[in-house]
């Protein structure tokens, strides 16, 4: 587990990692700089939101002029789905502040007024809610009805080597995502065992982020599709993070995401040792 | 060397011991060094994540 994506993106290059969860703009940037990787599956679905404090005096995105924005990263789907707000309420983007930060130290930094409002994924839009300071502005979905985030990025090396390894993993995630999706009750299970033994954050929470609604963040339809990363990749052009055009192919491998046959939902339910 | 020169290098000595041991325990993912010295194919990826959607 790390606290940021710049240490991810170092341990990738250094081959300390071999799989990463990114966000999506960071991989396209690091391919579109010869970094041997290729994005072989999405994480989810939505899943991030913009957040201002609860009592403060931002009402709308017309409000923003002048205000201080976290985002985890300049190269992230959070920086650029605040430019798509900005953009389809008239505001110009160079008249509010936007500042990088490492995603645990938002809510914080908001609670205490160092910044305005953040663009982050969950849980810490849930976190800023359940601490009773935050309130979120928008969603994602509200001006990016396909909104992607994370995404599964590989070494090039291992895609070539260790396909099957690969496969297994695309899966795996594959299937947890159907196990998630399947309804409030796995979704509560995910939120206590993720919480105690991999995220070390509290499972109420988790449980906030994955129920408040249902949708908040989903776990279907995770192949790479090519409309979306275009986009992604022309917002990057636009907003000046990224300096050519790179296509689709160069940076997505589908092979994995179109190889699982037949998959179902893991079989697993709190008690069980293992799935199948 | 003096008794109470002898007392002083054990005492680095063990301190130097139990620090090494602490560093060990605390920094090292010694889960990661063995699966570094398996063949290629048989190594555990290692996946990284942030607790962030």
């Amino acid at each position: 587990m790390f606290q940021g994506f710049p240490e991810i993106k170092e341990a990738l290059i250094a081959n300390k990692i071999q799989v990463a969860f990114m966000v999506a703009p960071m991989a396209i940037a690091l391919r579109a700089q010869g970094v041997p990787i290729k994005i072989v599956y999405l994480g989810h679905r939505y899943g991030s939101a913009f957040v201002v404090r609860k009592d403060g005096p931002i009402h709308s995105v017309k409000d923003l002029p002048g205000k201080t924005i976290a985002i985890p990263s300049r190269f992230s789907d959070e920086r650029l789905m605040v430019f798509r707000a900005l953009k389809a309420n008239g505001v110009d983007p160079k008249s509010l502040k936007m500042v990088e930060m490492a995603p645990p130290d938002v809510a914080g930094a908001l609670a205490v007024s160092a910044i305005d409002a953040f663009s982050m994924g969950e849980p810490y839009p849930s976190q800023a809610e359940i601490g009773g300071f935050g309130r979120v502005l928008f969603h994602a979905r509200e001006y990016w009805p396909d909104y992607m985030s994370c995404v599964v990025v590989v070494r090039q090396d291992i895609i070539d080597k260790r396909p099957k390894a690969v496969q297994t993993l695309v899966d795996g995630i594959a299937r947890s995502g159907m196990w998630l999706d399947k309804g409030r009750d796995n979704r509560l299970a995910a939120a206590d065992f993720v919480g105690r033994l991999y995220f070390n954050q509290p499972p109420k929470l988790l449980t906030w982020a994955l129920t408040n609604p249902i949708d908040r963040v989903v776990y279907s339809s995770l192949t790479p599709r090519k409309p979306d990363f275009d986009l992604v990749r022309d917002l990057m052009i636009e907003t000046g993070v990224l300096d050519k055009k790179i296509e689709f192919e160069e940076y997505i491998d589908t092979t994995f995401a179109e190889g699982g046959h037949g998959l179902t939902a893991w079989k697993w339910q709190p008690g069980d040792e293992q799935a199948n | 060397m003096t008794g109470r020169t002898k007392k002083l290098v054990l005492g680095l000595f063990v301190w130097s011991i139990v620090i090494t041991a602490a560093h060990g325990w605390l920094n090292v993912n010694w889960a990661m060094l063995w699966n570094d010295r398996l063949p290629f194919d048989k190594r555990k990826l290692n996946v990284a994540y942030i607790p962030v959607t």
